[in-house]
């Protein structure tokens, strides 16, 4: 229960008559004060008496399931009043405060018996995960306005929030990279790691070394009688390559570089190279992982792939925990069998927190082509730079050590026969892509 | 408390044009408790509550600390600092002791040869009314005399603090303090000059040289004042204490009548003059209350939460500067200029190394030989440069840092034929990993 300004106004509008009545004597004064009191208490009594009740109300919720971060979506809340009275109801939907509410929240709302009434609140998340609401709580005022009765009803809802993947302006310039690579542009490669796909009648502009002499042979010009017709095989890039990304969700992955967290940058890389992967007719799974697994995408493909990844994604927060490095050749292996490419997404910047990186390593590259990709700071880069006064000195000496320590792991990484990749927030997801192009072109998947 | 304008309100016709029973729809379950069910999950603390209230008002009561702590030394005052037991005892025998709250009735029971007994405790007696009283009184006992009261009466004789403890020096012939013999704790003092010693002034029950706890004499017009100067000797709480009873009736109990006089308002020039009540409209008090009422609902209107607190959890997040800001932290409280330079030049070879184009395991020697062809430097000032020189002082390790960042962007300036400028601050070295 609860009251409104309307009542604490109609409390202080009794100045007039215990003024009136002091004109009189005091003792009038007193007696029009407790008669106003009276009067004031009363009606606000005999308001919340005939007030409906907040509790004899039905709610429904039309949510969409899935937003991507930075959109806005509207959540539409139905109020369905059961009781028999008028339901002058102001009603506060209990949203999580990362659900990005606009407005105030305070929904006028007036229901008659046995109707119902529908309340739209547009949402704008600004969190990645499952945002949720638990209960909705309704002020149902009396006729009068003056005090009204208040309850909180149960009423669950969720909205997922998927991560943005602001990389996918990547993706259009590296399809066409991978088309060009596929042969369907005018212009023939041929080089290691593609198949044979097709033999086709000479173009001017084709590769003469792709002309394929036997084929010429059998191919008599019907037109002109006694000449050949020049053939040239066509090839076409390697299809159906196992990808599995392993991104590391454990304590390093917490940390915020460039105002984004390692984690952010990750996802945002598995999502562009999945997507390239997907179109270059890869196979692509992934597993999030600390010292359990955290979320896995197999043995989808198409469109559904990126959906279901950015479904798992979702969830996903790092945890502060040491990530357990030694059971992630079980995990590919339980993947598959065959060999693949293998993508870690973690962070190699300093040679203590990457041993179990380092000495889990061999067993992967023993059998798949492994890719350790990682963010650098440019922050790092900055202060190496910046050296007018002393403390910039010491801060610089401590960035350049920063970026030894990186480069030393990243020598190691090397030496047990992985590759690389490490670029600052922005530019990881890209730079990843671009050397699983690199890979497939030469045929190293 | 309207909604913001995202927020809208719209009827559902699908909904309303239906009939009520046609969805069977459930009422949402309550999250807040009704009021019953409030008062059966807090039964336990609310009858803890009642019974610690309950025997808090037992306890006062007992002890009647409920009622108030009444007038100090009312001759009707039961409480510790009240003077009931004395006057009781003197009525008992045969005294009859009158209250008196004004001047003027005391002064009439004075003239009929009554013993006054005067406590003025906020000095409310101006020195007209004190003669006034002392002039008519044949006995006058005067308790705690303020500094105006002695100035009146006992010109000559002051305050002098409290005593130290028990007092049993009697120290004079005054019959009443002979019988007490010595007096309680809580005494106070007053001392007498030599021009009231003169006059007549006596004291009783020294404490050593600091002064007396009573002291007696004559007033101007005859009667006998005697000024006690702690209340401790009237007063219920203490007047059982040594000597202090018999003190208090040797006093008090001279006389077939007592007069019992407390002053009161009536008795202060300012009386005259209206009080705050009657200047002001009779409206004041109640509005006052009214506002009172207004700002106690206004209070609940604004600060009545809209449903409980929605609660998140929230992720965590870390800024991963912080190791390397500890680390140039740590080299500056330490002062390892050495360890510090040595991070730059380490540093600052890897690039030299890298913008050659030397193999990665190249002899540091391989890469000052380069440095020096490719800048055209001294071999040997390059390789102090980078390797020998040691930093003697801070400024040394300033001049160090900025030469050793000259000489690798000279070496990648000499690398591009066509951008002449040595030194481009803007020059954007290619971050590792990335393809050109």
């Amino acid at each position: 229960m609860t009251i409104t300004g309307r009542f604490a106004l109609l409390l202080a509008l009794g100045v007039v008559p215990v003024v009136a009545a002091g004109l009189a004597g005091a003792a009038e004064a007193w007696v029009a004060l407790a008669g106003w009191l009276t009067l004031a208490l009363g009606a606000g009594v005999l308001d919340v008496s005939l007030a409906a009740s907040p509790r004899r109300v039905a709610l429904g919720r039309e949510l969409p399931d899935r937003v991507r971060l930075g959109e806005s979506v509207t959540a539409e809340l139905t109020v369905r009043n059961l009781g028999t009275r008028m339901l002058r109801a102001t009603v506060r939907d209990g949203w999580e405060p990362s659900a990005g509410l606009a407005g105030a929240n305070r929904t006028p709302l007036r229901v008659p018996p046995g109707e119902r009434r529908r309340m739209t609140l547009q949402l704008t998340p600004w969190r990645r995960g499952d945002r949720r609401v638990a209960q909705v709580t309704v002020r149902s005022a009396g006729p009068l306005g003056l005090w009204s009765r208040q309850a909180t009803l149960a009423a669950p809802g969720r909205i997922r929030v998927l991560p943005p993947f602001h990389s996918r302006v990547h993706l259009p310039s590296r399809l066409t990279r991978l088309r060009e690579l596929d042969g369907r542009t005018p212009l023939l490669i041929r080089g290691q790691g593609t198949e044979f796909d097709s033999i086709r009648e000479y173009v001017r502009g084709d590769d003469v070394r792709s002309i394929d002499w036997r084929a010429t042979a059998r191919h008599v010009d019907p037109e002109v009688p006694g000449s050949m017709r020049i053939m040239v095989r066509t090839w076409r890039p390697e299809r159906d390559r196992r990808i599995v990304i392993v991104a590391d969700t454990s304590r390093t992955a917490a940390a915020r570089i460039a105002d984004e967290p390692r984690l952010d940058t990750a996802f945002e890389a598995s999502l562009l190279l999945a997507a390239l992967a997907s179109h270059a007719g890869d196979r692509v799974d992934f597993l999030a992982w600390d010292r359990r697994l955290r979320g896995r995408v197999h043995g989808a493909s198409g469109p559904d792939l990126l959906a279901r990844m950015v479904d798992v994604m979702a969830g996903i927060d790092a945890e502060l925990i040491e990530a357990d490095w030694s059971s992630v050749p079980g995990q590919v292996r339980r993947v598959t069998s065959r060999h693949a490419l293998v993508v870690l997404l973690t962070a190699a910047d300093s040679p203590g927190s990457s041993r179990g990186l380092l000495s889990m390593l061999p067993q992967l590259t023993a059998r798949h082509t492994v890719i350790v990709a990682s963010v650098t700071d440019p922050a790092l880069v900055e202060a190496g730079a910046a050296r007018g006064d002393l403390e910039e000195v010491y801060r610089a000496a401590a960035a350049e050590r920063g970026l030894i320590d990186a480069a030393r792991v990243a020598a190691a990484i090397r030496r047990l026969g992985a590759l690389t990749v490490s670029a600052p927030p922005h530019e990881l997801p890209p730079a990843l892509a671009d050397r699983y192009l690199d890979l497939k072109a030469s045929g190293q998947l | 408390m309207s909604g913001g304008p995202p927020t809208t309100a719209v009827p559902d016709r699908a909904g309303s044009a239906r009939a009520p029973t046609e969805q069977a729809a459930d009422a949402a379950t309550a999250v807040t408790p009704t009021f019953r069910a409030l008062v059966r999950r807090r039964r336990i603390w609310i009858v803890f509550a009642a019974v610690l209230v309950l025997g808090a008002i037992v306890a006062l009561a007992i002890q009647g600390g409920l009622r108030p702590p009444g007038v100090p030394l009312g001759a009707d005052n039961p409480a510790p600092l009240g003077s009931m037991a004395l006057v009781e005892v003197l009525r008992d025998h045969g005294v009859s002791v009158t209250e008196s709250r004004s001047l003027e009735s005391a002064v009439d029971a004075a003239e009929r040869g009554a013993t006054v007994v005067l406590y003025d405790e906020f000095a409310l007696l101006d020195e007209s009314r004190l003669d006034r009283i002392a002039g008519v009184a044949e006995r006058l006992v005067v308790v705690e005399p303020g500094f105006s009261a002695l100035e009146a009466l006992a010109p000559g004789v002051r305050l002098a603090g409290v005593a130290s403890g028990p007092i049993d020096d009697v120290a004079c012939e005054l019959p009443a303090a002979e019988r007490a013999g010595s007096l309680g704790d809580g005494q106070r003092l007053l001392t007498v000059d030599d021009d009231a010693r003169a006059a007549g002034w006596q004291g009783c029950f020294r404490d050593e040289e600091f002064g007396f706890a009573l002291v007696s004499g004559e007033g101007d017009d005859g009667g006998k004042v005697t000024l006690v100067a702690a209340t401790t000797v009237f007063a219920n709480e203490s007047i059982d204490d040594a000597g202090n009873a018999a003190l208090a009736i040797g006093l008090t109990g001279g006389s077939d009548e007592l007069v019992w006089y407390l002053p009161g308002l009536g008795d202060v020039d300012a009386a005259e003059a209206p009080s705050i009540a009657e200047l002001t409209p009779g409206w004041v008090s109640p509005v006052m209350v009214l506002l009172i009422a207004v700002v106690v609902a206004a209070g609940i209107w604004r600060g009545r939460r809209f449903g409980p607190l929605v609660t998140e959890n929230l992720p965590v997040h870390v800024p991963a500067g912080e190791t390397s800001e500890g680390r140039a932290r740590l080299y500056a409280r330490s002062a390892a200029r050495g360890r510090a330079l040595d991070q730059l030049r380490i540093g600052a070879i890897g690039g030299i190394a890298e913008a050659l184009k030397l193999p990665r395991a190249a002899e540091l020697g391989a890469v000052t030989d380069a440095a020096a062809r490719a800048t055209g430097r001294d071999e040997a000032s390059v390789r102090r440069l980078l390797v020998d020189t040691e930093p003697g002082d801070d400024h040394d390790l300033i001049e160090l840092a900025a030469e050793l960042d000259v000489l690798e962007r000279e070496v990648r300036a000499t690398l591009r034929p066509r951008f002449t400028r040595p030194a481009d601050p803007a020059d954007p070295t290619d971050p590792a990993g990335r393809r050109p």
